[in-house]
C-alpha cells in the first residue's frame, strides 16, 4: 500500500542523505580552494533552510492528526498524572459505577441474549396457556397423562418431550457403595428435542417409555466420568433399589433443563401420577411447521381431554388457550423482572457516577481556565482546546471501563457465591465479547456524559477576564450546575434506598412470621425413600418404628418423629372430598402431610382440640386425621370438626395451630413465600403402597430431632440410627430449621441483598459528590473565610455558609426523590409483602439514614475551615 | 560559487523541478547533488536549484513511484543516495515534457508574436 511505501523512510535517513550532500558541496568547494570553515558554510548557505526542508519531509510523511492525537493523549495522561486525587476518586467511581453495569449486564447476557446451547435453539419451545374470562393469566403450564398422548400422538408440527418436575434425589447403587444423585426421569425423544447425542450408546427407544416397560438409564458424563469406563453400556445398576440397564452416556457439557445426574424413562400414563400435571413439557418444531400451526393442533388435540372439561365446567364464561413461547423466554420468565430491575438499579448507579465525574471535571476545568486561556492567547484554536479536554475525558473513561470490568467480574464472582445452587438456569454467567462490548460503550457514555458540561463551560472563555483574574473559582453558574446534579444523584439513591428498605421490611417482616411451632433446637434430615423397597408399606412402618425409636434413644435427645415434609417447606397437595355439611360432595385441594406419632410434640406444635396421633393409629384402625386451623376455618366454617368424616369415612380426630409454609407449590396465586395454607395431617401408618411410591419420587421425608442443647456428633448418631434398620440409606442432608426458611426465602435474601448493595453504591456515590462539592467551596474561598475570619466571622459561620451549599444540594434531591418514590416504588408492588408500598417506618428510616451521611459528607471537609488562619491566607495574596 | 553568480541566476518556475528532475536522469542513477549539479551545467548556469527545495522534491517523486533510491558510494567515494527513473516515471516524463513544450511555445506565442508571422 502506498502509505506503507512512504513509511519506509525515516527522517533519520532523510537527514543523512542531506548531510552526505553537504559534505560532498564541502568538498567540492574545498578543491575549488576555500578553508574547510568556509567550504561548510558556502555549503549550507546554497542548501537555504536546512530546517525547514526537514520539516517539509516530516509532515509529508505522516498523518500529522494522528501526531496531535498521541500528543493530546500525552499531555492528558500527564495531566491525570499530575492531579492523582481526582484521577483516583474519578476512577474508583468509574470501577463501580461500570463494575456494577458490567456484573448486572452478564447476567442479562447470559439469561436473556445468549443464545441456549442447543442446535437451532429458536425451534425450541414450552408450553403457556392464557386464561380469560373471569380471571386472566398467562402462566407457564405442565401437561397431565392425558394431554401428553394427545400431544405425543396428535400434534403432527412439532416433536413433543415431557419430564419429571425436577430432578430428584436418589440412592444410587454401584459396587457395594450407596450414593446420593439427582435423577431425572424422561420421554422417549427428550434428548432428540435439545438435540443431544449420546457418547456412548444410544437415546431411549418408545418402547422403554412406555408404562411397565424395560428400565434403562442414560448416565451423565459427570457420573460416567468416575469410572470412565467404555463398556458400561449394558451393565446394570441399583437405582431407588431396582436394576436399571445402562444404555446410554451423554456427551461432556450436554445440558438439559433437567440437569440431572441419571436419567431414566417417564413411562408417563394418564394413571398415577399421570392423573396430575406433573409433567414438564418441552417441543421442538418440526421442519416446514410453523409455531401457529402448532398451537393450533395442541388446542384441538386437547379440546376433549378430561382436564379442559373440568375446566370448562367449574369456570362457565372463562376460556383457556394453549401456546407455545420460545425456550429461552420460558424458561427466564420467572426470573426476568428481577433481572431487568436490577439493571435499571445498576444503571442508576451508574448515572450517578457520571453526574458525579461531571461535577469534578467542571471543578477541574474551572481551575484550569487560565491555562485554556493561556493557550488560546499563544494560538491555539477552540477546536484545539476542546480536543485536548475531550481527550482527558475519552482517557478517564477507558480507564475506568478498564477497572470497570475487572470489579465487575469480582463483583460477578461474588454474586455467584450468594446464588443457591441449581438456581439459575444457565451453567455460567460468562464475561462474552457482549458484555465486553456494553462496558466499551458504557465508556465512551461517560466521555459523553462527563465531558459534555466541562466543554460548554469553557467554551465561552472570555479571554481577557480569565488571564487578568488570577481567581479560579466555579463561577456561580456552575455552582448552580453541581448543585442540579447532585440533587439528582440524591434523589435517584432515595428511590434505590427506599425500594431496598420496602425489601428488607418484606424479609424482615416473612422471617418473624410466627412459625406456629417452636424452630429452635430441631435438626432434621432428609432421605429419598424412592425406593423399591419402601413401595411396600410394612416395611416403610418398620423403617419409621425402628429409625425413630433408634433416634428417641441417642442420649440428650428430647423427642423424635418423622414426617413428609416440615413447616417452611412446600407440601403435597391433594384433591379432598368434602363429605358432611352443606358442601358435602366438593373436592378441595388441600396440603397433605403424612406424619408419624411424635410429630407435633417434636415440633412442639400447639395441640387446639381433639388428640394428637398414638401408635394405635395403625394401619388397620380407623382412618384418622388431624387439622390445622386454616383448613378448620375454610371447610368447617365455625363447627367443631372433630369427630366430623371428610373424604368418605375418615375422621378428624384433631386441630394444631397453623405452621407458615412455602407457597410455592400455589394453592393461593399470588401469596407470600412464606404464608399459612389449609393442611391435613395423616398417621404415617395408615399410608399405602401406592400413594408411598408416588409422594417419594417428589418429595424426600424429613426425620427431626429435638434436643435440649447442641450436641456434638449428632448427625452421625441420626445416620447410625437409620443404618441399623436399613444400611443402604444415606442421609442426603441435615438442616436446622433457619436453613430450610432460607432455603424458602432465597429469592428475597438475594433480592434483598443485591438490592441493598446497589443502594450502598448509589449513597457512597452520592456521598463523595457531596463531599467534594465542599471541600472544592472550602479550598476555592479560603481567602473569603480567611477575610471574613479576620473581620470577625466565627469558625461557625463561616462552615454553616460553605457547608449550605452541599446541604441545599441534598435537600432538594431528597425532596424530588420522595416524589420520584411516588411513581416507581409502585412496580414494586408484587414484590411486597406485609408492607405496603408507601410504608412510613421505611421513607423516615431513608430520611435518616441520608441525612446522616448527607451531614458527614459536609460536616468532614468544612472541618479544614478551622485550621484557616487568617493571618496567612491574608498574607499569601 | 558566490553570492554574486546566484543573484543573476533564474529561479525555477513552480512545478518545473519535477520535470528537470526526471529528466536529469534519463542519462542512468544520479545523486542529489549530481542532479543539481546537472541541472546547472546544463542550463548553462542560468537555473539555480535551491538544495533545500532539491530533496523534499526528489522524495516526493519517490513517494508517487517515478523515482526509486538506493544508496551507494558516489564517484569521489563518498556515501550518497541515487535516484533512478521507474518505467512509470519515464511516462510521466513524456506526459509532462509534451506539457510544457506546449505551454512554453503558447507562451512564447503570447510573448513575441511577430515571430510566428
Amino acid at each position: 500500500m502506498f502509505w506503507r511505501k512512504r513509511n519506509k523512510r525515516s527522517s533519520a535517513d532523510f537527514s543523512s542523505e542531506i548531510e552526505a550532500h553537504l559534505q560532498d558541496e564541502t568538498a567540492r568547494l574545498q578543491e575549488q580552494g576555500l578553508a574547510e570553515a568556509e567550504a561548510r558554510a558556502a555549503a549550507r548557505r546554497s542548501f537555504g533552510n536546512l530546517l525547514h526542508a526537514e520539516e517539509r519531509f516530516y509532515e509529508s510523511h505522516r498523518w500529522l492528526w494522528w501526531d496531535h492525537i498521541a500528543r493530546d493523549i500525552r499531555y492528558a495522561a500527564r495531566m491525570l498524572a499530575k492531579t492523582p486525587g481526582f484521577t483516583a476518586v474519578a476512577l474508583l467511581m468509574l470501577a463501580l459505577g461500570i463494575g456494577a453495569n458490567t456484573a448486572i449486564f452478564s447476567m442479562v447476557n447470559a439469561l436473556l441474549l445468549r443464545t441456549l446451547p442447543y442446535p437451532h435453539a429458536e425451534r425450541l419451545g414450552v408450553l403457556y396457556a392464557r386464561t380469560t374470562g373471569l380471571e386472566t393469566a398467562d402462566e407457564p403450564r405442565n401437561v397431565d397423562g392425558e394431554q401428553w398422548e394427545q400431544l405425543r400422538d396428535n400434534v403432527p408440527s412439532l416433536l413433543p418431550a415431557i419430564s419429571s418436575m425436577r430432578a430428584n434425589g436418589v440412592n444410587f447403587r454401584a459396587d457395594g457403595k450407596v450414593q446420593y444423585l439427582h435423577a431425572g426421569r424422561v420421554s422417549a425423544h427428550y434428548f432428540d428435542v435439545f438435540g443431544v447425542q449420546p457418547l456412548l450408546g444410544r437415546n431411549f427407544l418408545e418402547v422403554e417409555d412406555r408404562p411397565h416397560g424395560p428400565a434403562t438409564a442414560i448416565l451423565s458424563y459427570a457420573l460416567w466420568r468416575n469410572t470412565a469406563d467404555p463398556s458400561v453400556i449394558g451393565h446394570t445398576m441399583l437405582l431407588k433399589g431396582e436394576p436399571y440397564t445402562i444404555v446410554g452416556v451423554l456427551p461432556e457439557n450436554a445440558t438439559t433443563p433437567l440437569n440431572a445426574d441419571v436419567c431414566t424413562p417417564l413411562q408417563a400414563s394418564p394413571q398415577g401420577e399421570g392423573v396430575g400435571t406433573n409433567f414438564r413439557p418441552f417441543f421442538r418444531l418440526r421442519d416446514g411447521a410453523t409455531w401457529q400451526q402448532a398451537d393450533a393442533e395442541m388446542n384441538r388435540a386437547w379440546e376433549h381431554t378430561q382436564r379442559i372439561e373440568n375446566f370448562r365446567k367449574e369456570n362457565p364464561g372463562s376460556q383457556r388457550t394453549f401456546y407455545s413461547v420460545p425456550l429461552q423466554r420460558g424458561q427466564t420468565a420467572v426470573l426476568r423482572p428481577q433481572v431487568l430491575g436490577l439493571l435499571l438499579s445498576s444503571g442508576v448507579i451508574f448515572l450517578i457516577a457520571c453526574a458525579n465525574l461531571a461535577g469534578l471535571t467542571l471543578v477541574r476545568m474551572s481551575r484550569r481556565k487560565a491555562e485554556f486561556a493561556t493557550r488560546l492567547a499563544l494560538g491555539a484554536s477552540r477546536w484545539q482546546t476542546q480536543r485536548q479536554l475531550w481527550t482527558e475525558t475519552l482517557l478517564l473513561g477507558l480507564a475506568g471501563g478498564i477497572t470497570g470490568i475487572v470489579t465487575g467480574s469480582l463483583a460477578l464472582r461474588g454474586l455467584l457465591l450468594l446464588l443457591p445452587e441449581r438456581f439459575l438456569p444457565v451453567s455460567s454467567l460468562p464475561l462474552d465479547a457482549r458484555v465486553l462490548g456494553f462496558t466499551v460503550f458504557l465508556s465512551l457514555l461517560t466521555t459523553v456524559l462527563c465531558g459534555i458540561l466541562p466543554a460548554f463551560a469553557t467554551s465561552d472563555l472570555d479571554l481577557r477576564s480569565s488571564l487578568a483574574t488570577r481567581s479560579s473559582g466555579l463561577s456561580p453558574g456552575s455552582l448552580r450546575l453541581r448543585q442540579l446534579l447532585i440533587a439528582g444523584e440524591v434523589a435517584l439513591t432515595v428511590v434505590l434506598l427506599a425500594g431496598a428498605g420496602l425489601l428488607v421490611r418484606t424479609l424482615i417482616h416473612l422471617e418473624a412470621l410466627p412459625p406456629g411451632f417452636n424452630p429452635s433446637g430441631v435438626l432434621t434430615a432428609k432421605a429419598s425413600l424412592d425406593d423399591v423397597t419402601y413401595h411396600d408399606a410394612a416395611k416403610f412402618r418398620t423403617l419409621l418404628n425402628e429409625s425413630v425409636a433408634n433416634m428417641r434413644a441417642i442420649p440428650g435427645v428430647q423427642n423424635a418423629a418423622m414426617g413428609l415434609t416440615l413447616p417452611y417447606e412446600r407440601a403435597v397437595l391433594t384433591g379432598v372430598t368434602i363429605t358432611e355439611g352443606k358442601e358435602a360432595g366438593r373436592q378441595i385441594t388441600a396440603n397433605e402431610v403424612y406424619v408419624t406419632p411424635g410429630y407435633f410434640e417434636t415440633l412442639q406444635i400447639p395441640l387446639l382440640e381433639g388428640r394428637t396421633f398414638t401408635d394405635a393409629d395403625g394401619p388397620s384402625a380407623p382412618r384418622v386425621v388431624i387439622v390445622n386451623e386454616s383448613f378448620a376455618r375454610s371447610f368447617f366454617h365455625g363447627i367443631d370438626p372433630i369427630g366430623h368424616h371428610q373424604d368418605g369415612d375418615t375422621v378428624v380426630v384433631g386441630v394444631v395451630r397453623d405452621t407458615v409454609t412455602s407457597s410455592a407449590a400455589g394453592l393461593h396465586t399470588g401469596a407470600a413465600p412464606l404464608t399459612k395454607e389449609e393442611v391435613i395431617y395423616l398417621p404415617a401408618a395408615q399410608m399405602d403402597g401406592a400413594f408411598l411410591s408416588l409422594v417419594h419420587s417428589f418429595f424426600q421425608p424429613s426425620w427431626i430431632v429435638r434436643t435440649a442443647a447442641p450436641i456434638e456428633g449428632l448427625p452421625a448418631e441420626m445416620q447410625q440410627a437409620v443404618e441399623t434398620v436399613d444400611p443402604n440409606l444415606p442421609f442426603s442432608g441435615f438442616y436446622s430449621m433457619s436453613d430450610l426458611m432460607a432455603s424458602t426465602l432465597a429469592m428475597q435474601r438475594i433480592e434483598v441483598a443485591l438490592l441493598i448493595a446497589m443502594a450502598a453504591l448509589a449513597l457512597l456515590l452520592s456521598a463523595v459528590g457531596i463531599f467534594a462539592l465542599v471541600a472544592s467551596l472550602v479550598a476555592q474561598r479560603t481567602r473569603e473565610i480567611g477575610i471574613r475570619m479576620a473581620l470577625g466571622s466565627t469558625v461557625q459561620a463561616a462552615m454553616t455558609q460553605v457547608g449550605s451549599a452541599g446541604v441545599r444540594a441534598a435537600g432538594f434531591g431528597l425532596a424530588a426523590g420522595l416524589v420520584l418514590c411516588l411513581g416507581t416504588l409502585r412496580l414494586m408492588r408484587s414484590l411486597l409483602y406485609g408492607v405496603g408500598v408507601y410504608d412510613l417506618p421505611t421513607i423516615l428510616a431513608v430520611v435518616a439514614v441520608l441525612a446522616t451521611v448527607v451531614l458527614v459528607a459536609v460536616v468532614v471537609p468544612t472541618l479544614r475551615i478551622a485550621r484557616i488562619d487568617p493571618a496567612t491566607t491574608l498574607r499569601e495574596e | 560559487m558566490s553570492t554574486q553568480d546566484e543573484k543573476e541566476r533564474l529561479e525555477l518556475l513552480q512545478g518545473t523541478l519535477d520535470l528537470l528532475i526526471l529528466r536529469t536522469l534519463i542519462f542512468g542513477q544520479q545523486h542529489g547533488q549530481g542532479i543539481a549539479r546537472a541541472i546547472q551545467d546544463t542550463s548553462g548556469q542560468e537555473l539555480l536549484v535551491e538544495h533545500g527545495a532539491l530533496y523534499p522534491a526528489l522524495q516526493r517523486l519517490e513517494d508517487r513511484g517515478w523515482i526509486s533510491a538506493k544508496w551507494g558510494i558516489s564517484s569521489n567515494n563518498r556515501k550518497a543516495r541515487f535516484y533512478s527513473l521507474t518505467a512509470a516515471g519515464r511516462k510521466q516524463l513524456v506526459r509532462e515534457t509534451t506539457k510544457w513544450k506546449r505551454l512554453s511555445a503558447a507562451i512564447a506565442r503570447i510573448l513575441d508574436p511577430a515571430r510566428e508571422g
